[in-house]
């Protein structure tokens, strides 16, 4: 049998008249993939969707009560929803109206005459398009939560022997309010770019790296090498970090600012701080542990106010 | 007339997609990159070698795609940050002088040459990262290899005009051309986004009581080329000794004193740097002076 494209059951909602096309989509795949639900009107499926949004949502233009474009329009323009994807199925007449897709914020669309083929590829290309798009960090494209806490426990699941690295920096927040969000964003691509290269250096390992959000970052390798792995990403960051300071606060080593008291307060240079939880012998059960774990080791790390690592000598 | 030469010449100038350099790091920096387990400090310790090859990395680095415009002036953190890759992707996409390699010998030893001394007298004005100080030093006629493959007409006049009027290089730009390579070297860094230290060394680099914002980057620059000028080693394009500008050494707190200890240290270091020959088959006494 061919490997899941997905983790579980996808859901799918399929608004359409015409059940020829209910029939088609049904029987494209087993119900334990990708289940779908067969509504025939369009305002009444508005309920449904905005309640228990499906992971696909397909809406043929020949909807009676609302044109496809409002129903794609109506999702869309909800930041909760806008994540799920849309395509419309098109006749061939339709295409002729002309189509500004920056406002009819589609992800794709189908026309008929409909190739069952075609169908199932284009609906799993859409859902994995956007699981992908989903996830990755806006900032540093880097896969985010979900990802990151699928391939931990995916790799807990598999009794795996790993390390895993919870990565912060220290004084972020003061660099921020003094120099302002989009300085603070350099420095997060930055140390993302650090840290994905300094992981990337150890040829033929197999490793992740993952954006948890702000300042917070994760980072998968083998347990051998973990330790290694930690001092090239300290001393790699220690180096380039001053660069993002202006030139009297590098000069100094650290940053002055005012307080919202109005008092002079000084913070040293960012620092980046690695916490690291073993996985050996298969001892984690589940993610949770893992993070609890890493969150209690990150305080030890913290305490140092230079970059640091804090390895879980537990393990061994 | 001479403004319209101006815009059309830096339309030129900023529209360069392919910037050759020299066979020879290329090679070994193309040897080093196809074996993974070579280091970033191995082959940063190469590329600093070759201007063209560290303006490309600082260019990338330093391009909005990555997200720190203008922050990262060495090339050893350029390495870091662009990663495997994307580095290997440059070396490979990087192409060399067909006809020009035996001319532009003597412009990359004058160069790897400035940078060595221009790192030399940063360390003895006691500045930080003297690292900076020679990238800025590698860089500071790029404005002269750029010119010679986007207007090589107007190079070869300048060239021209050296030989037979007996111009230094810099003056017959300006006759030729109406501005010099440190215009030029100004154009690239604002449009490749490079820091601004960088930029003013690259800019100023002749007149270092005119830079606004760096002047310590643009006079150890300037002194680093008067001491590559002294060892008469590479070639600027021309053979004579750049005038030294007394305010340089002020600007870094330097004595003339100060200044044989720069010379000495170039002396027992150059073979360092020598040790790059660009044509090693090629080893006359006077290689120095291509031109």
């Amino acid at each position: 049998m061919e490997p899941t494209l997905f983790a579980r059951q996808q859901r799918g909602i399929l608004l359409s008249p015409d059940p020829e096309l209910a029939t088609l989509f049904q029987s494209l795949w087993d119900p334990k993939e990708l289940v779908w639900t067969v509504i025939g009107q369009g305002r009444r499926a508005m309920e449904v969707i905005f309640n228990e949004p499906p992971d696909i949502l397909v809406v043929d233009n020949r909807l009676q009560d609302i044109p496809s474009v409002d129903v794609a329009t109506i999702v869309k323009s909800e930041n909760v929803y806008r994540q799920l994807p849309v395509i419309l199925c098109l006749d061939p007449g339709d295409l002729a109206l002309g189509w500004n897709w920056n406002v009819v914020e589609a992800d794709d669309f189908l026309l008929r005459p409909f190739a069952g083929p075609e169908v199932r590829e284009r609906v799993q290309l859409t859902l994995c398009r956007a699981s992908r798009a989903m996830d990755a960090n806006p900032l540093t494209k880097l896969p985010g939560n979900t990802s990151i806490i699928s391939r931990i426990q995916d790799l807990i699941d598999r009794q795996d022997d790993f390390a895993l690295a919870y990565c912060d920096l220290d004084h972020f927040k003061s660099f921020n309010d003094k120099y302002g969000f989009s300085r603070g964003d350099e420095v997060l691509m930055m140390s993302a770019r650090v840290i994905v290269n300094t992981i990337r250096s150890f040829p033929g390992i197999k490793s992740f790296v993952g954006h948890i959000g702000g300042d917070d970052y994760v980072f998968i390798v083998p347990a051998a090498i973990a330790e290694e792995a930690c001092k090239r990403v300290v001393a790699a960051f220690d180096d380039i970090v001053p660069h993002f300071y202006d030139e009297d606060d590098r000069e100094r080593e650290c940053i002055v600012s005012t307080d919202r008291q109005g008092e002079v307060r000084t913070f040293p240079l960012m620092a980046i701080s690695i916490a690291v939880v073993f996985n050996t012998g298969g001892r984690l059960k589940h993610y949770g542990e893992a993070s609890a774990i890493a969150m209690g080791l990150k305080k030890k790390a913290k305490e140092n106010p230079k970059s640091s690592y804090v390895l879980d000598r537990r393990a061994e | 007339m001479e403004e319209d030469l101006k815009t059309s010449a830096k339309g030129q100038i900023l529209s360069i997609r392919d910037l050759p350099t020299l066979p020879k790091v290329l090679d070994e920096v193309s040897r080093l990159v196809q074996n993974p387990n070579t280091s970033i400090e191995a082959i940063a310790k190469v590329i600093s070698r070759d201007q063209v090859l560290s303006a490309k990395v600082l260019k990338m680095v330093n391009s909005p795609v990555y997200g720190f415009p203008g922050r990262i002036s060495s090339v050893q953190h350029s390495l870091v940050l662009l990663g495997f890759n994307v580095i290997r992707g440059v070396i490979i996409s990087t192409s060399v002088f067909d006809i020009m390699s035996k001319t532009m010998e003597g412009l990359w030893e004058h160069s790897v040459g400035c940078a060595l001394a221009t790192g030399l007298v940063a360390r003895q004005a006691k500045l930080k990262d003297p690292e900076e100080f020679s990238v800025c030093g590698l860089l500071h006629d790029l404005g002269k290899v750029v010119a010679a493959v986007q207007l090589p007409e107007l190079h070869k006049a300048v060239g021209e005009a050296v030989r037979t009027q007996d111009l230094r290089w810099f003056e017959a730009e300006k006759a030729v051309l109406g501005f010099g390579h440190d215009r030029i070297n100004a154009w690239l860094a604002q449009h490749w986004h490079l820091p601004a230290t960088i930029k003013e060394a690259m800019s100023s680099h002749h007149n270092p009581e005119r830079a606004q914002f760096y002047p310590l980057h643009a006079a150890a620059a300037h002194v680093g080329d008067f001491v590559v000028r002294v060892f008469e080693y590479g070639n600027g394009g021309d053979d004579q000794a750049a005038p030294l500008s007394e305010q340089a050494l002020k600007i870094l707190g330097l004595k003339l004193t100060d200044l044989d200890v720069v010379l000495d240290g170039f002396a027992e270091n150059l073979s360092e740097v020598s040790g790059v020959n660009f044509s090693p088959e090629d080893m006359t006494p006077d290689k120095g002076k291509a031109n």
